[in-house]
């Protein structure tokens, strides 16, 4: 006995609703609609998740089943979308959470600070002494132009223009040397190491150059505006890397992307702040540094710098204790 | 996140179905995600291949308008006769937000597309199944600078090939997936396969989705292939349906049909 097939009438009695939902999200009115698109829209995606379900259980044609997987997906995503960017919320990041995060994590800042300074102040004592030795380390072409750069003064400063476009180069260059440091800790902390190491040994062959061909005094002049804003930046991004690597070595007791998971806000506060203390940086040396004020003035504005970056990061973000 | 149930025991009494059903569950590049309906629906993830042209598509739109910033500043200061640092500055500023800040937009903008992945119909999400939020993508594209070590991006297709999720090392800090998301149209494609009715069956068999699936995929091919073809793939499945049911003979294309016919008569 041949009986006629049965047609998957499903699709047939529920094609318009389908259509009807996927047309709504198509045109974006299910996250920027009216109040009764939106409600039209859940009472739709309640139906096709409905719908989804029957289609499984029911031997439906696999393309029907694919079709509303794809068209359920999309519309949990409209639905349970983040409320975008709250930008209270990221002040709060910023000005509470990062010199908070800081404090708590300060023994990896402080060996972040040791893997930068060390080679620092090594390469600038020797590259003073030994221009072989700094010459070693850098093209020599590229040392003999910082040297001969700081040779005169900055009586006359730079001119605006040039200032812009130097502007523009600390960001591009500064604050992305900050975020490779950062986002290399995640091979074990190791990357984070070699960035650091390696930056600090740069920084001091070519400020202990330029001081040993004469030129010391300019170059300090020129530096300690920003340097108290970008040294402390690139140490705390670093800092931020390392700590990448310890959650992935020492794990307390879950697993490793787990453990990676429970360090990643505080992580990623410290990266943001290092960020915003480089535009500052960047801000600085391109309109602040080159500019022909007195380095009596200079260095008592870098003074004035240090003092309220140690200030906010020792003392932003807390709280006073109730009963106080 | 309820990943496909892929890993459960299989006994000596479990269909042929369910068998292939676990080996694609290992084999399928899928995830599951229950939604607060109660409803599980599956994404189909994006692999390396796939993500290298949206990446590519991106840095070609990317490398495009930074040209065309570039020229059209250049004729502005030919045109006036003075180049300004101001212009310098700016190019510099838009490359650095090019290369850091690009994705991040758009996952906002677009709630998780690049405009290359979107032209490729995927999708960055949480593997939760929810769009992701600012600080996931934040994170997700700082990666990035360690995914691109040493050259082309090595790290991070090196970690993807060895992912069960094609997830790159940002995808794993922000636990993020990347999931083809295309945007299907019903074909309304009616099989007409005469379905004969097999006397000794029951009324309604009980069949696991598994094996109403593959009885349903069967039938879509029935009708196009040849009648000993067809009756060569139906025997595969049909001496454990005659022995469940207690059959004699009876033809593996009519047995397969049958069943489906009064599985599915609702």
């Amino acid at each position: 006995m041949i009986v006629p097939s049965q047609p998957t009438d499903i699709t047939e009695r529920r094609e318009a609703a389908w259509k009807e939902l996927d047309q709504l999200l198509e045109a974006g009115r299910l996250r920027r609609g009216t109040a009764s698109e939106i409600s039209r829209g859940a009472t739709l995606y309640r139906q096709v998740c409905r719908d989804l379900s029957r289609a499984s259980q029911e031997a439906l044609p696999p393309e029907v089943i694919t079709y509303l997987d794809s068209l359920v997906s999309r519309a949990h995503s409209a639905f349970y979308a983040d409320a975008g960017v709250v930008w209270r919320k990221w002040a709060t990041f910023i000005f509470s959470d990062f010199p908070r995060e800081v404090r708590r994590n300060w023994a990896s800042i402080a060996l972040s600070m040791a893997l930068f300074a060390v080679p620092l102040l090594v390469t600038l004592l020797k590259s003073a002494h030994s221009k072989a030795f700094a010459a070693q380390m850098l093209p020599i072409e590229m040392l003999e132009g910082m040297a001969e750069a700081y040779a005169g003064s900055l009586s006359d400063g730079r001119g605006p223009d040039a200032n812009a476009a130097m502007a523009g180069f600390y960001v591009y260059n500064n604050v992305g040397i900050a975020f490779r440091c950062f986002a290399s800790g995640i091979l074990f902390g190791l990357g984070s190491a070699f960035f650091l190491v390696y930056n600090g040994a740069v920084t001091g062959a070519v400020v202990g150059y330029v001081t040993g061909a004469g030129s010391g005094t300019n170059i300090l002049t020129f530096v300690c505006g920003h340097a108290p804003l970008e040294l402390t930046a690139i140490v705390i991004s670093g800092a931020a890397g390392l700590q990448l690597g310890q959650a992935l070595l020492d794990r307390q007791g879950v697993g490793r992307l787990h453990s990676v998971w429970q360090a990643r806000a505080a992580i990623l506060a410290q990266v943001m702040g290092a960020a915003v203390m480089l535009l500052l940086a960047a801000a600085v040396e391109a309109f602040w540094s080159p500019s022909p004020v007195l380095a009596e003035v200079k260095w008592g504005v870098s003074g004035l710098i240090l003092l309220s970056v140690i200030g906010f990061l020792c003392f932003g973000g807390r709280v006073r204790e109730a009963g106080r | 996140m309820a990943t496909r149930a892929a890993t459960q025991p299989l006994g000596e009494g479990d269909s042929i179905a369910a068998r292939a059903a676990s080996i694609a569950g290992k084999l399928d590049t899928t995830l599951s995600i229950e939604t607060p309906e109660r409803v599980v629906f599956s994404h189909q993830l994006a692999g390396p291949a796939v993500r290298s042209a949206a990446y590519l598509l991106d840095l070609l739109i990317r490398g495009a308008f930074l040209f065309l910033v570039v020229i059209g500043l250049s004729i502005g200061s030919i045109a006036t006769g003075r180049f300004s640092g101001v212009e310098a500055g700016l190019v510099l500023v838009l490359f650095f937000g090019l290369e850091w800040g690009y994705f991040v937009v758009f996952d906002l903008l677009l709630a998780g597309r690049s405009p290359g992945k979107r032209v490729l119909g995927l999708r960055v999400i949480h593997e939760s199944g929810r769009p992701i939020t600012a600080s996931e993508s934040v994170l997700r594209n700082l990666l990035r600078a360690a995914d691109i070590l040493p050259f082309c991006y090595a790290i991070g297709l090196t970690t993807m090939c060895f992912d069960r999720t094609f997830r790159r090392l940002g995808d794993l800090v922000a636990g993020t997936v990347v999931v083809r998301e295309p945007r299907l149209r019903l074909r309304n494609q009616k099989v007409r396969v005469a379905r004969a009715d097999v006397p000794g069956l029951p009324p309604r068999p009980r069949l696991t989705r598994e094996e109403l699936a593959a009885l349903a995929l069967f039938e879509r091919r029935a009708t196009r292939l040849g009648q000993s073809r067809a009756e060569e793939l139906a025997e595969i499945l049909a001496p454990k349906l005659r022995a469940r049911y207690g059959l004699g003979k009876v033809k593996g294309v009519d047995l397969l049909l049958g069943l489906l016919a009064r599985a599915s008569r609702s």
